[in-house]
């Protein structure tokens, strides 16, 4: 159990940080997008919800559907 | 001709900057690429620490070779991946024909196979950029914590494999230049990359020429550095698919008619 | 010789027949009017005269002097012009300018140029999708501009504009009629009237009548009266029917509309009619009667 904490403490980060990192570059980016489109497909509170609390899945399905292309 | 054939493919380029699509098509490649080696890596791990084995029981779970996580890697790109590059790029033409702005590009001095075929290289960049920047994550990953592979072993699967992408994205821009409907265009292009993908695998015999084949080759390719049988066949027929298709959608392109509706 | 000439053009779409046996030709320099109401056939023409459509039948000539393809040398507005909204209006005008072969930095002069002509020079930065309609109007007609074209083609230009942004679209046009041929489709006779120098009018799918602006005007308008009094002209005018001069009135409470035949004629006449004094004129004005009689006779 301790070498298993401490594997994770070690390595854990170094490795998962990047995804984080990446994953709240894309959370920001979409939010940022989406506060300033003035309309969205579908309420804009709904996509603000998406984009913040589903992990990577959220501002990619904001992109794909919730961005309006005109 | 040649001219007019930038400037549209710089609308492209453009156009997906603006949209963020360089940005976030990227990302969903690295995270699915890195997903792949880090969960072997920890299942394993986790397993041995939690494993709740009985005494005496003998631990036997090996991590799984350097090449089964590659080609487990591009099966996640298969689905998650094949499905995101799919819904990003479904709209490609269909939705400029629904809003009606291709109508001021075509009236100008601009041949249909220009802006077709621009818009078929800025996908395959796109999507290949994307894919290569994730796979070269996957592969960081797997070298660092899982095992090595074979560099050539390696680069040669991985270009098999994007020839399969190039294929599925050039069968989507087609769609998507015949049908109106992005629905359809998306449906129409996963069903059929999943079909070739399950003939392949269930009767191969019947399948040898098929581009479905291409990503069983990569996998082969990881294994044992070379390709399985009937490799060339189904390279060749893949290719010659993907050309016939672009030809035969330009010269139906020619034929629609453009301004379909007046109205509104 | 004229810029642009069709010949017995048709286009059928499954069973109607939208356009049928066309002949019409745009002279270089002018400014001409397609006139009919709606679904009169105008927008199909428009659209095989650019290329967006193929004709079913005949043809359709462009002047030999300039040769290639023809759409090098037309501009088009559509009647829904639909911009991509993510671009600015600058990046739009240098991309239409670069589509049509103009280089970089011609394209670039240009595309400023246009700017200026319709009034947008302050907002050509800003992006598209936040341009009002009158505005995304007068983007579209500067994209048909911006290569300098032969003949720009324009599709109800002003049709679907409240009336500042009409009045801002038809007096660009008039500025443009001075150094550019025009094609533009209109349902509204007084738009015609207003900038065109020749008309076609359309009804259902072929030309019912051409000619000069100022050929229709001579021949079908006539010399006419505009008077308003304080008192009633009703029993007055019992005696005015009488008179060879007058061909047709029509009075509405206490304004009354006499078309004559012979301008001179009636006015003497009229200004020594001591009864006409009696009604306590509010105003004689000598006015023209319309095309609009005309024009709604040929579409019924
Ligand atoms: N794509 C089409 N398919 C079928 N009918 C059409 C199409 N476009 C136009 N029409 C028909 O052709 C006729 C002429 O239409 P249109 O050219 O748009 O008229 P206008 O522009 O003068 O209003 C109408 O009856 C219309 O319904
Ligand atoms: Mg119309």
């Amino acid at each position: 159990m301790n070498e298993l904490t401490e594997a994770m403490q070690n390595i854990n980060w170094a490795l998962v940080a990047p995804i984080i990192v990446l994953q709240f570059i894309l959370m920001v980016v979409a939010l940022v997008d989406c506060l300033k489109q003035n309309q969205t497909n579908g309420p804009k509170w709904i996509w603000i919800i998406v984009i913040l609390f589903i992990n990577l899945i959220g501002p990619i399905l904001y992109f794909i559907f919730g961005r309006r292309s005109n | 001709m040649m001219r007019q054939w930038m400037v549209l493919f710089k609308k492209e380029w453009t156009e997906s900057l603006r949209n963020f699509k360089w940005l976030w098509l990227p990302i969903v490649f690295i995270v699915l690429g890195v997903m792949q080696p880090i969960t072997s890596y920890y299942f394993a791990d986790i397993i041995e620490n939690f494993g709740g084995l009985p005494e005496g029981a003998v631990m036997d779970i090996p991590l799984p070779t350097g090449a089964e996580v590659l080609a487990g890697t591009l099966g996640q790109f298969s689905q998650i991946g094949f499905l995101v590059l799919v819904l990003a790029f479904m709209g490609t033409v269909a939705t400029e024909k629904t809003s009606g702005t291709h109508i001021m590009v075509l009236v100008k001095p601009v041949s249909y196979s220009s802006y077709l075929t621009a818009k078929w290289v800025h996908i395959l960049m796109l999507t290949l950029g994307s894919y290569v920047i994730g796979f070269s994550a996957a592969v960081y990953y797997t070298f660092l914590l899982i095992d090595q592979v074979p560099m050539s072993h390696v680069l040669s699967g991985a270009l098999v494999y994007a020839v399969w992408i190039s294929f599925v994205m050039t069968l989507v821009l087609c769609l998507s230049a015949l049908f109106n409907s992005s629905a359809l265009v998306a449906f129409g292009s996963l069903g059929t990359a999943l079909l070739l993908s399950i003939l392949s695998m269930y009767v191969p015999e019947l399948m040898m020429w098929s581009p479905g084949m291409l990503s069983s080759h990569s996998y082969s390719l990881f294994f044992v550095g070379e390709a399985d049988e009937g490799f060339w066949l189904s390279m060749g027929a893949t290719v010659a698919l993907m050309v016939v298709m672009m030809v035969s959608t330009i010269l139906l392109f020619n034929k629609k008619e453009l301004a379909k509706d007046s109205g509104a | 010789m004229s810029l642009i000439e069709t010949s017995s053009l048709g286009k059928r779409f499954n069973d109607t027949e939208a356009v049928k046996q066309l002949n019409l030709s745009v002279r270089e320099g002018a400014c001409t009017a397609l006139l009919g109401p709606n679904g009169a056939g105008k927008t199909t023409t428009l659209n095989m005269l650019t290329g967006l459509m193929k004709p079913t039948e005949g043809t359709i000539q462009f002047d030999a002097a300039y040769e290639g393809d023809r759409r090098n040398y037309l501009g088009y507005l559509p009647q829904y012009p639909k911009f991509f909204g993510w671009m600015s209006g600058e990046e739009y005008l240098i991309f239409a300018a670069e589509l049509a072969g103009l280089p970089k930095k011609q394209a670039k002069i240009s595309a400023s140029e246009m700017l200026e002509l319709i009034g947008l020079q302050d907002d050509g930065k800003k992006r598209i999708s936040g341009y009002s309609g009158g505005m995304k109007q007068r983007l579209g007609i500067a994209q048909a501009l911006v290569h300098s074209p032969k003949l720009i083609i324009l599709d109800e230009p002003v049709s679907a504009l409240d009336p500042i942004g009409r009045r801002e679209v038809l007096e660009l046009m008039k500025r443009l009629k001075t150094h550019t041929s025009i094609l533009f489709s209109t349902h509204v006779l007084h738009d015609a009237e207003e900038v065109s120098d020749d008309i076609f009018i359309m009804n259902k799918g072929t030309v019912v009548i051409e000619g000069s602006l100022r050929e229709l005007q001579q021949t079908h308008q006539k010399p006419a009266f505009f008077l308003e009094t304080e008192k009633s002209p009703e029993e007055w005018l019992h005696t005015l029917k009488e008179q060879d001069w007058v061909v047709d009135w029509e009075l509405d409470h206490h304004r009354l509309m006499i078309t004559v035949d012979n301008m001179e004629k009636a006015r003497a006449n009229l200004l020594k009619d001591e009864h006409l004094h009696e009604l306590k004129l509010v105003k004689f004005e000598v006015a023209k009667t319309s095309l609009e009689d005309l024009f709604m006779k040929v579409i019924s």
